[in-house]
């Protein structure tokens, strides 16, 4: 007779998630149900009649942590819809933004995965927070990643948190030839300390990979040699940068996607009956408590030819180039291998960038309002789509699937077959990012609102 | 120290050594000058100045009346930009992005004492303005008794003066006038008092004339023509200042020596201050909400 178990809030992400796991008497999960328990921002409906030029700095809030990606994509997605092609140097501003947007993601995911890792040949984890060696220089290291890439989206995008030289039409300035020297002086500067980041990362998760245990709540658990290994498909629409409905060959197709709601993918109520006090940051769930995690759920379960999807690095290197390598450390190996792509594509495009060229386009057209345009980016974590429709220059639709939303329920099956404690190494391998993958105000059949202290 | 010129570490009259810096000079070419061996020497990349407007040609040339901010990272742009503008120059909004599509590390800013205020809150609250305060090198104030919004150059020069703003050759204010010199040699003063009511609103609750707040200021009261007064107010301004003389780039002249001298700065200062102090107490008389008074002037 099986047992559940729920590690509420999962911790060292961005957003608050928690997982509800059914495990048999070895404590092996036979049903994950990873669920976004974040307060709906609600940015999809907030957006509509508003001027399209308002839209991508609106959009930028839906989370902290990739607002470039947000930008990017929504500006994309207008331009799409109004019928506006951005001149060549703009278009080059913006991947360099969305390299830089990528690489300090990575650095970021980094040092939330660490923490589970061990440094080889010994059986102490690595705390990034510690002053002595070799912890001190990891950290530094991850930290002047960050800065070098927040350094250049500051530069290209005008801010380094949510950038304000992106609009409509292109960009607002092109960056003066000084500013691209500056530039190509910091992504040089990120060739060898992205390098070395790339490598040792690599090693410590081979490492990982090699142990037969690892320490969790005082106890060794074993770690499976098929950890996060799940039976679905990959989706990714670019291996750099994105791609749009105005594209005439289409790397992938939305009219195959159908989005699901909660209620249909994940259990219903469940009493907790197994309670961990020695799981880190205070213990799983006490015995007894109530959960129902399919009216909990904040996020939508996004379906692509009926099947969940999994996006992200893997995702982009197994399409695009070839990787085969399943399960979290395949993951989280091909996540590290893209920061070269990023740091090598930032010192190419500065090569093409002419700072005296054009970056806005003359007219910007109101937009007829007749097709609902899509556009693509690929950040950090995977595939990021905005549909959008604007008529006389006022948003009339607008709907986003953003990467975590298509992990949620792939991640959600990857669960079973591990120990529950691994459950969240697990999901880390997905860098998830839950903020943006909220869209859910739960009703009841009377348009009550079910949920209501999430929305407070 | 006398409160109303603020905190200082030295006062003198200068002009400088640079023929070319002094031929387009209003005086005697501090700011210029300063800047130019800023520049020069890798103290600022660049600077925040105000030039005659790109945005609006005037006579077939930038107009020279519509001053906009520019970020100047050579000599000829800095010596673009020479010359008093009496219209606003929205400075502190290029700060910014001097540091941004710029790209600048060590950024040098000009402005009148209302926006050295800003810089220097920018500094202590960068709301707005991450990465920007450490990259502020040098802040150079100018003294300032009131600007005028661009349209109300244009009526006092053509409904006060007369005159079509296209033969104006030079503006100057000063001695209680507002003085217009046309291209045809003929010469308008509009005394002072009549155009008021045509300055920004903002000037008139500015508690501050000689830009107490910046690492130098500089202008023209109190010094002879053709020279300005400076104060050395900050470590940086005494800094910069010490290695400017060192390269022989101004010629000075001790304070006491001439006429004018300090207190004319001093009762204009008092002047302006009394002012805008009578201003702020009607306003508080009237109930609306009173303004903090930043400096401290008793």
């Amino acid at each position: 007779m099986g047992k559940v178990v729920e590690i509420s809030p999962t911790t060292r992400h961005e957003g608050r998630s928690k997982l509800v796991l059914q495990v048999d008497d070895e404590g092996i999960i036979t049903v994950g149900n990873w669920i976004s328990v974040t307060p709906v921002r609600g940015l999809e409906k907030a957006v509509l009649g508003k001027p399209m030029e308002q839209v991508p700095k609106l959009l930028s809030r839906v989370c902290g942590i990739c607002p470039v990606a947000h930008a990017l994509a929504a500006v994309e997605a207008i331009e799409t819809s109004i019928g506006v092609e951005i001149p060549a140097d703009a278009h080059t501003l913006r991947v360099i933004l969305h390299c830089a947007n990528r690489l300090n993601n990575h650095a970021l995911s980094n040092i939330f995965t660490l923490p589970d890792l061990y440094i080889p040949g010994t059986d102490r984890k690595i705390n990034l927070f510690s002053p002595e060696e070799p912890m001190r220089s990891i950290a530094r290291r991850i930290q002047r990643i960050r800065e070098i890439a927040q350094g250049i989206t500051e530069i290209a995008g005008g801010e380094a948190i949510h950038p304000t030289n992106t609009r409509i039409g292109g960009m607002y300035y092109n960056i003066t030839s000084r500013a691209k020297q500056k530039l190509t002086d910091l992504a040089k500067e990120a060739v060898d300390i992205v390098k070395t980041q790339m490598d040792f990362m690599i090693a410590v998760l081979r490492n990982f990979q090699r142990r037969d245990w690892t320490e969790i709540g005082g106890r060794q658990i074993p770690i499976p040699r098929n950890l996060g290994y799940h039976s679905e498909g990959y989706l990714a629409t670019d291996s750099l940068y994105g791609t749009s409905s105005r594209t005439s060959v289409q790397s992938w197709d939305p009219d195959h996607l159908r989005e699901i709601r909660p209620w249909n993918f994940y259990m219903g109520e469940v009493t907790i009956d197994l309670e961990d006090s020695t799981y880190p940051i205070g213990g799983t769930t006490a015995a007894g408590t109530v959960v129902h995690p399919k009216r909990e759920a904040t996020n939508a379960i996004p379906l692509y030819n009926g099947r969940p999807v999994e996006v992200g690095p893997r995702a982009r290197m197994a399409l695009y180039q070839g990787f085969n390598e399943k399960g979290t450390i395949g993951q989280q190996v091909a996540r590290q291998m893209e920061y070269m792509t990023d740091v090598h594509e930032i010192l190419n495009r500065l090569d093409t960038l002419n700072t005296s060229g054009k970056v806005l386009t003359d007219p910007i057209p109101p937009g007829d309002g007749k097709t609902l345009a899509w556009a693509t980016t690929e950040p950090a974590r995977g595939t990021n789509v905005h549909f959008v429709r604007v008529r006389e220059g006022k948003v009339a639709d607008y709907s986003m699937i953003v990467p975590t939303t298509w992990n949620f329920p792939v991640c959600s099956k990857a669960l079973s077959g591990a120990p529950w404690q691994l459950a969240e190494v697990i999901i880390r391998g997905y860098d998830p990012c839950v903020s943006c993958a909220t869209h859910m105000i739960v009703l009841d059949p009377d348009k009550n609102v079910v949920a209501q202290n999430l929305i407070r | 120290m006398a409160a109303p010129l603020g905190q200082y570490k030295m006062v003198l009259f200068a002009r400088t050594t640079d023929k070319e810096i002094l031929r387009g000079a209003q005086n005697g070419g501090i700011v210029t000058a300063l800047l130019s061996y800023a520049l020069d020497t890798g103290i600022i990349d660049g600077a925040v100045v105000a030039a005659p407007s790109r945005s609006k040609p005037w006579r077939g040339k930038f107009d020279p009346w519509r001053s906009e901010p520019i970020v100047a990272m050579t000599r000829d742009q800095l010596l673009s930009a020479r010359k008093t503008g009496y219209n606003i120059s929205p400075n502190v909004m290029m700060i910014k992005e001097a540091t941004r599509s710029y790209g600048l590390d060590r950024v040098g800013i000009v402005g009148v004492p209302c926006q050295i205020q800003g810089v220097r809150k920018a500094q202590l609250y960068p709301i707005g303005m991450r990465g920007v305060p450490d990259k502020i090198a040098l802040v150079i104030g100018i003294y300032c008794m009131e600007v005028f919004p661009y349209q109300s150059i244009v009526q006092i020069v053509e409904d006060h003066g007369g005159v079509k703003m296209e033969s104006v050759e030079k503006i100057e204010i000063g001695k209680g006038n507002f003085t217009v010199v046309t291209e045809r040699g003929r010469t308008i003063q509009i005394p002072l008092n009549e155009t008021r009511d045509l300055e920004q609103p903002g000037c008139h609750v500015c508690l501050d004339y000689a830009a107490t707040l910046a690492d130098i200021s500089t202008g023209s009261a109190g010094s002879p023509a053709g020279w300005s007064t400076v104060f050395i107010r900050t470590k940086i301004g005494d800094e910069v200042w010490k290695r400017a003389m060192q390269a022989g780039l101004f010629e000075t002249k001790p304070i006491g020596q001439v006429e004018p001298g300090l207190g004319a700065v001093e009762k204009l200062a008092v002047e302006k201050i009394t002012r805008n102090k009578k201003t702020l107490e009607d306003r508080d008389f009237i109930g609306t909400k009173g303004l903090r008074n930043p400096y401290i002037t008793t």
